[in-house]
Order: structure tokens, then C-alpha cells, then sequence
């Protein structure tokens, strides 16, 4: 063998990389526009994100927003559903819809030489929905099917519950962005208008295009079709987290016969904010953020207990939270949450210096392959919208993540991870996990994350 | 179209391995990727997933890097990895900054020549463990997550190499010994078995010399007897029905169809996407839209080196027969062989398209996995324009044609159905 192929090669000198410059407008109406200018391909990509997702439901009509979201397109200006479908489609651009708690995103890629007919049949849906009874009746029927299958998904069931017992019942983020049944049968196709009305504001949005176009053009023509996209006043919606965290204590939705268990252990974490968030970061990665984290390597690489293990900090707009998730094989459950909770201890005592140089390593490395196609630029200018970053947020986030020190990262396990007051919520078969959890330990709870 | 005709330079080395080149600059990066001819297909009863685990191994370090090294070296440049192992073939790839290249060459030429020195009983079993995690994950625990295994074990005869899932069965995962995997390697992973593809930002004369540097001294297995598995058919009607931890009815049916690149090949892709690509789609507009009796509806054309089936899937929604949904299903298909499509209809499906190849020119690792996907199915590379102008050909008098032809074959028909819950 050759002698050479004992030692790991040296990277060559580093390439330059320029992050793409973002042009930030307003319109009169208060639609922020961004715009990246590209010209190596002939497509260009426009989102639409519009602060109006499921945090704005009320309390009776949990769904709201996202029965909203799948009926703004079902019709718009001198278009019926079926039409508009048929138009994006000859135009060979792709159209899509969804709602998270934040936002609604609309999604449009099409080619360059079909941009303004694509852009005008995207203006008619922001501007222009019919909203129509006999369209409303049909949606509203296939959410209803919706959340009846999402019952049968183990991981759809461990996030319900955990997102419930995590918030508490009075914060909107508690609750899943499909609703309840019994909301969704109360909503009617005349409180989608009021939403379309009270909650779906320009000055509550941003357009972000990415493409083959240039600024001059991409400004008329949006100031020409989304002129008639009024401005409103949206009342803010209050956040409250609630007190009691509930412990340490194992809740767990039966899932008979279930041959895994799913596992999610966190609490509610800090607001994304300048002060901890590149720490928070280096700290995750070490944690539990990618393959070579610490929870992976353990769980999967070390004991096998799991095809995959991941820890991450989210953030919401008006709240975050941290979470451990994986699933395991249902006998491993009670080793795996031990295991975890082993790591999540660990932590606390520190990280050495070689892993923290490692997760700048790979995250400031990585860095310029998030910005390789239209789609990618768009969802990390989504991010800045909706966190109101600084507009040289890409610009200076390399320095930033190089200027965080050891000292700051163990700061970072202190205040943000305390294992003794996260939950744990299992998905698995009650017989089993009863076989490996002490009784007094195991709360059990419905899909909704409500003790039974 | 000029935009998808792709420069590329492609020689052998002289151990038989592939290589083909094709530098594009946007972002400085580079992605790898390369394609071991080899899949579930070549396993035998007894040993399935073999294949698929093999690729795990690959994962586990070699003769010149520890365990779990592979992974961090490639994260620390700030690159991404993975691999994937499907019916005929077996992928390994990595993206990373540009000045990382000679890094990922290493890291790969080494898992390809010197594997074994590194192997031990502990690997193995700690990978076992994952990978019937990852078996429990992705199929035993999921909702419907055994229909597919269902379907082509149904589908095909128990000799034809496309009848057993590639993850395995969770038998034979547990019955993987060191000499398995060790064989495998020894009769698959030879460099004359593969083809490597760098694609993005590169010089070439320099990625040309880190390849000859690295691979260049690889030694070659002898070569290998191709596989000639018989055309397998069902000579009647099938069906099956099977309960699962659902709430919903979900009914599957399948037909014997074209292979990869046969000549029906894209016009059953067409057929297709007529049938559900969209909201005016044939089969989702009767069935989803109009008369609410499903849920979601999928059509689409599956085709491997050694054979093709054609499936429709659709959910019921709550209430309805599965029996009714078939019988609405034939009636759909019916309408389709015999009063054709419209030019519009068929217009939007090759639009779609076509479109389509444009986007996907975005991703260098997107690239680089098509480059070699078309070397291996076609041995020629640059053949996005080939590939689009099958679609393109296909007019209004062939896809009824192909209808008649395919979906009046038997069939088989799954069931899957919810378990009566206890109170």
C-alpha cells in the first residue's frame, strides 16, 4: 500500500465565497420585498411568507388557519380550483401551499419564461380568493379524514402530545396546526373569510425572489399585481408559557402492539436572541445536532438502540424549545432514556475545546452550500423575515460563530438545559413500557397529550 | 435543449473503474458520487438486505480510518454524506467545500480497496442493531409500512430477484456473519464494478490526477457473471388482504410493466401522471375531488433494470368499500383506453416535465447522481436530452395504447385493512 494513504490529506487553499446580496424593499402597502439577483439558470423562485399560521386560531376553532390555508387556492379571480391547477401546471411551475404555527408559505418555482403569467396567477390567490361555501364543505371534509389518519402515525402522536404537555393550554403553541375534530366541525367557510379579513396582511408579509430576473423588472411588475393587497391592523396574539412544567415525570400514549417506542424529552427554552444563539448552536451540535454528535454516536453508533438521534433548540417566533428525539426498538426504551439522560447531565459538566472547534469547523464550512439553489435562499430569507434578523444577518454570521468561546457554550448548557425539569413523552405499547418503568413514574395520556 | 446538454469527460482507469467528470461553477463545492453495481437484486433467499447492509459497513471505517472517522472527517470540512441502496444499485456520496476533494477521494478509495483489514464482530453487531431499527422505523412501525414488501413478494415469483424487500427481512438481517460481509465485499466491490462521478466546482486536471493517485492502484476482482433472471408474469388475477394499526382502508394494485429505458418506459411515466399528478388528474379528480370517496390517489410507473411494475395506491376515506374504490378505479382506466386523453392533458404532463429536468439542475449532488444513474442504465452520461425527448415523443394515440396494453394484464390486488379495535 502506498504510504501516503496512511495520512488524511490536507484540504487545498480555500476557495472564495461571496453570500448573495439581498435587496430589501418595501411596498406601499407594507409587503417587505427580498430579492436575490441570479442569472445562472433560466428560473427564478417566489415565496410568499404570511405571519397569519395557527398561533392566530382561538380556542374553539383550533384549524382555522390551516383549513384556510388549503382554501386559498381553491379558486381565485375568474379561475376555479381546478383551473388554476391546470394553468400552473402548462406552465410547467411548481405551486404549494402550507402552514406551520408562524406562517403561511407559498411556494412558486416556475420558468423564467413563464414568470409573469405565474406570478399573476399567485397575486390572484393572495388577492383575489373566492372562498367559496361548496369549495370550503370538500376541504373541510378531507382535513376531518386528515386528522383521523394522523392517529395512526407514532411520530405524529409522540409530537402531539409532547407539544401540548410542553406549552400548557394556554399557549397557541401547544396546539397541532390540523386542530381538533370537534373544532374543525365547528368552522365555517364564513370565519375563513374573517381570517382572510383580519389576519392575512401585506404588512405581515414578505415576498422573497430568487432567480433570473432583475430589480427594475421584479419591482413593477409586483407593485403592478399586488397593488390591490390592502394593509390591516393585526392584533397581536399574547404567548403565555405556563408554569408548572410537570416535572420530570413520563407521560406515554398507548400504541398497542406498537414494536417501537418514540421518545421526545425537552422544556421550553429561551426566544432566539443575540445574546445565546450562536452558543446555543455550537452547544446542539455537540450535543445532538448532527450524525457526530454526542446522542447519535452514543445511541446508534455505540449501544444500537436506534436508527437515528438528534437534539436541536426550535424556535418560534414568540417562543422555543429544546427537544431530544428518537425511536427505539420498545424493549431498549427505558435503556435508551437512560442513556439520554445521561448525555443531557454530561453536558452540564462542560465540552471539551476539540468538539467545539469541530462544530464551528463543520458549520462554518458548510455554510456557503446553503445558498445553492433559489429554493435554499428562499427558506433561509424566510428565517430572517420571520425573526426579524438584522438585514447583514449572512454577513456577519460567520464571525460571529467564530468569536463564540468555550466559556460561553458551557454557559450555554447551564441555562439552557436542565434535565431534571424536562418531560419525557413515550409512543408505544403500554404492556411493554409498563415492563420497564416504575408505575408511579408513568402518566398516561391520550393523542392529545390530555391525562386519561 | 442546449441548457441540458452537459460537458463531461469519461475514461477507465486501468483496474476498470468508471470516472466521469464534469465541472460547473457556482458554489465552491464539490460533490462525489459513486455507483457500485450492485443491489438487493444480487442477494440470495436466506441473506436479504445483505446489500443494503453492506452499505452500513461501508460507513464503519477502513484499513486507514477508524470507526465512526468517515462521518466526522467529512463533517468537519463541512460537508454532507450518505448512500442508498435500491434493487440494481448501491450509492455512496459526499458534497464538500472544493478544497476538501482530495479528502473525500481518500476516504472512498479507501473503503474501496482496503475494507476488510478493518472489520470486527463489534462493527457487526452494532450495525445489525441499527439497521433492524431502522427496519422496525421505516416498515414494521409505520402505518401501511409493509405494503410494498407485500406487493413485489406477491408480484413477482419467488426466483425473480425484485421479490424481496432491500431492507431485508428481519430474519435474515439478524443472521449476517462477518464471512457475509466479507464475501460480498470480495465479489462486488471490485473498482471494475463501479463508477465514480465528480461533478461541481473542480479543476479537472487536478481531480483527474487525485484519482489516479488514489485509485489508480486499486486492485480489480475478477469479473463478475451478470445476473438473467426470467421474465416473470402472473398468469391470473392476485389478491391479498392483510390488517394493519390503521384507521383508514388503503387499497394497492399492480401490473407487470416495462424496465428502465424499455420502450414503454415513458410513456407509462406519462400515463402516470395523467392518472394523479394533479388536481385535474384523471383518477384524483373522480376520486378525491368529485366524489370524496379517497382520500389521496397515486399512479407511477417503477422500473429497475430487471423488470417494471406499474401501482396504483388509493386511500379510502371513512366508510368506503375498498371494493367500490377498485371498481371506480377500473371505471377510470376504462375511460382512458378507450376515449384516449386530451392534448392538454398531455401537454401539462410534459411541461411538468420537462421543467422539471431545468430545476434539477440546481444541485451539483443531484447532478452527479444522474450522471451516473444514465451511465449505468444507458453508458452514456450527457443523456438529459435523451431522456427528455421520450417523453416528448409520446403523442395522444399512445397513451390509451398503453393503458390497453399494460393495465389489462392481471393484476394484483392488496388490501390493506383496519384491525378491529378493541373496547
Amino acid at each position: 500500500m502506498e504510504n501516503y494513504r496512511s495520512i488524511k490529506p490536507l484540504p487545498s487553499e480555500d476557495l472564495d465565497f461571496i453570500v448573495p446580496r439581498i435587496q430589501i424593499f418595501k411596498l406601499e402597502n407594507g409587503l417587505t420585498v427580498y430579492f436575490v439577483e441570479r442569472h445562472n439558470l433560466p428560473i427564478l423562485r417566489l415565496n410568499i411568507v404570511s405571519e397569519s399560521g395557527s398561533k392566530f386560531d382561538q380556542p374553539a376553532k383550533k384549524g382555522l388557519a390551516n383549513l384556510f390555508s388549503m382554501m386559498i387556492d381553491e379558486g381565485a379571480g375568474k379561475y376555479s380550483a381546478l383551473e388554476l391547477s391546470d394553468e400552473f401546471e402548462l406552465l410547467g411551475s411548481n405551486f404549494d401551499i402550507r402552514c406551520n404555527s408562524d406562517c403561511i408559505y407559498f411556494s412558486l418555482r416556475t420558468l423564467k419564461e413563464n414568470y409573469e403569467k405565474s406570478l399573476s396567477l399567485l397575486a390572484a390567490i393572495i388577492t383575489s380568493p373566492r372562498l367559496l361555501k361548496e369549495d370550503y364543505e370538500r376541504e373541510q371534509r378531507k382535513v376531518l379524514t386528515r386528522i383521523l389518519q394522523m392517529k395512526d402515525d407514532p411520530d405524529e402522536m409522540a409530537n402531539t402530545a409532547f407539544d401540548y404537555l410542553l406549552f400548557g393550554k394556554e399557549n397557541p403553541y401547544a396546539y397541532p396546526i390540523l386542530g381538533y375534530e370537534e373544532n374543525v366541525r365547528q368552522i365555517s367557510n364564513e370565519d375563513i373569510r374573517l381570517f382572510y379579513e383580519n389576519y392575512f396582511a401585506p404588512n405581515k408579509s414578505a415576498l422573497i425572489a430568487a432567480g433570473d430576473i432583475t430589480r427594475p423588472e421584479l419591482e413593477e411588475k409586483i407593485n403592478y399585481y399586488f397593488q390591490n393587497w390592502k394593509a390591516k391592523d393585526v392584533k397581536q396574539i399574547p404567548v403565555s408559557i405556563q408554569e408548572d412544567q410537570g416535572l420530570q415525570k413520563i407521560y406515554f400514549i398507548n400504541r398497542e402492539n406498537s414494536v417501537q417506542t418514540e421518545i421526545r424529552i425537552g422544556h421550553v427554552s429561551s426566544k432566539r436572541n443575540d445574546y445565546d444563539f450562536f452558543p446555543k448552536m455550537i452547544l446542539n451540535t455537540v450535543l445532538g445536532g448532527q450524525f457526530s454528535s454526542r446522542i447519535n454516536l452514543n445511541l446508534r453508533e455505540k449501544k444500537g438502540y436506534t436508527y437515528g438521534a438528534s437534539s436541536s433548540f426550535y424556535y418560534y417566533k414568540e417562543c422555543a424549545y429544546f427537544i431530544v428525539s428518537t425511536s427505539v426498538a420498545a424493549e431498549n426504551t427505558a435503556d435508551a432514556v437512560k442513556e439520554l439522560f445521561n448525555e443531557l447531565n454530561r453536558i452540564r459538566n462542560g465540552v471539551k475545546q476539540e468538539e467545539i472547534e469541530f462544530a464551528k469547523s463543520s458549520i462554518i464550512r458548510k455554510f456557503p452550500s446553503n445558498f445553492e439553489t433559489n429554493s435554499q435562499i428562499a427558506s433561509a430569507i424566510s428565517r430572517m423575515f420571520i425573526h426579524q434578523l438584522h438585514d447583514n444577518h449572512f454577513q456577519t454570521y460567520i464571525e460571529k460563530l467564530r468569536r463564540v468561546s468555550i466559556e460561553q457554550v458551557n454557559q450555554a448548557s447551564l441555562e439552557n438545559i436542565f434535565p431534571d425539569q424536562m418531560i419525557t413523552v413515550l409512543a408505544g405499547d403500554k404492556n411493554k413500557l409498563a415492563a420497564q418503568f416504575a408505575p408511579e413514574n408513568l402518566v398516561e395520556v391520550n393523542e392529545k397529550g390530555l391525562i386519561c | 435543449m442546449n441548457l441540458l446538454n452537459l460537458k463531461y469527460e469519461k475514461y477507465k482507469l486501468q483496474n476498470g473503474l468508471e470516472v466521469i467528470l464534469h465541472s460547473v461553477k457556482n458554489i465552491p463545492f464539490v460533490a462525489s458520487n459513486i455507483w457500485y453495481k450492485v443491489g438487493s437484486a444480487n442477494e440470495k433467499r436466506g441473506k436479504t438486505g445483505l446489500a443494503h447492509f453492506f452499505e452500513h459497513m461501508m460507513f464503519q471505517g477502513s484499513q486507514n480510518v477508524a470507526k465512526e472517522m468517515h462521518f466526522r472527517f467529512i463533517q468537519e470540512a463541512g460537508g454532507s454524506l450518505n448512500g442508498s441502496t435500491g434493487f440494481d444499485r448501491t450509492n455512496y456520496y459526499e458534497k464538500v467545500p472544493s478544497n476538501f476533494l482530495e479528502l473525500i477521494l481518500w476516504l472512498e478509495s479507501d473503503r474501496m480497496g482496503y475494507l476488510l483489514p478493518s472489520l470486527n464482530r463489534e462493527k457487526l453487531e452494532n450495525q445489525i442493531g441499527v439497521v433492524k431499527n431502522e427496519r422496525l422505523e421505516r416498515y414494521d412501525n409505520q402505518p401501511y409500512g409493509l405494503a410494498w414488501e407485500i406487493m413485489i413478494s406477491n408480484l413477482y415469483s419467488e426466483e425473480h430477484p425484485y421479490s424481496w424487500p432491500t431492507i431485508g427481512f428481519l430474519n435474515d438481517i439478524s443472521s449476517y456473519t462477518l464471512d457475509d460481509v466479507k464475501n460480498f465485499f470480495r465479489k462486488f466491490y471490485s473498482p471494475s464494478n463501479a463508477s465514480l462521478v465528480l461533478s461541481g466546482h473542480f479543476d479537472p486536471e487536478r481531480g483527474k490526477d487525485l484519482i489516479e493517485k488514489y485509485f489508480d492502484g486499486l486492485p480489480s476482482q475478477n469479473s463478475l457473471q451478470p445476473l438473467n433472471p426470467s421474465n416473470t408474469e402472473l398468469s391470473e388475477d392476485k389478491f391479498i388482504s392483510y390488517e394493519d394499526n390503521v384507521n383508514l382502508g388503503r387499497i394497492y394494485l399492480a401490473w407487470h410493466s416495462d424496465k428502465a429505458f424499455g420502450k414503454d418506459d415513458a410513456a407509462l411515466d406519462i400515463l402516470a401522471d395523467i392518472l394523479s399528478g394533479s388536481k385535474n388528474s384523471r383518477l384524483y379528480k373522480f376520486l378525491v375531488y368529485d366524489h370524496e370517496i379517497a382520500q389521496d390517489v397515486t399512479a407511477f410507473q417503477y422500473s429497475g433494470k430487471f423488470g417494471g411494475h406499474f401501482m396504483i395506491i388509493a386511500t379510502a376515506r371513512p366508510g368506503i368499500a375498498l371494493t367500490t374504490l377498485k371498481q371506480k378505479i377500473f371505471e377510470v382506466l376504462d375511460e382512458v383506453k378507450k376515449q384516449g386523453v386530451s392534448e392538454r392533458e398531455l401537454l401539462r404532463s410534459k411541461n411538468g416535465i420537462k421543467s422539471g429536468f431545468i430545476y434539477s439542475l440546481q444541485n451539483v449532488d443531484s447532478l452527479a447522481d444522474q450522471l451516473n444513474f444514465y451511465n449505468f442504465y444507458l453508458g452514456e452520461p450527457n443523456s438529459f436530452n435523451y431522456d427528455l425527448n421520450r417523453y416528448e415523443e409520446v403523442n395522444i394515440e399512445v397513451v390509451p395504447a398503453i393503458a390497453g396494453k399494460y393495465l389489462a394484464k392481471p393484476h394484483l390486488e392488496l388490501h390493506i385493512l383496519p384491525k378491529e379495535k378493541k373496547k
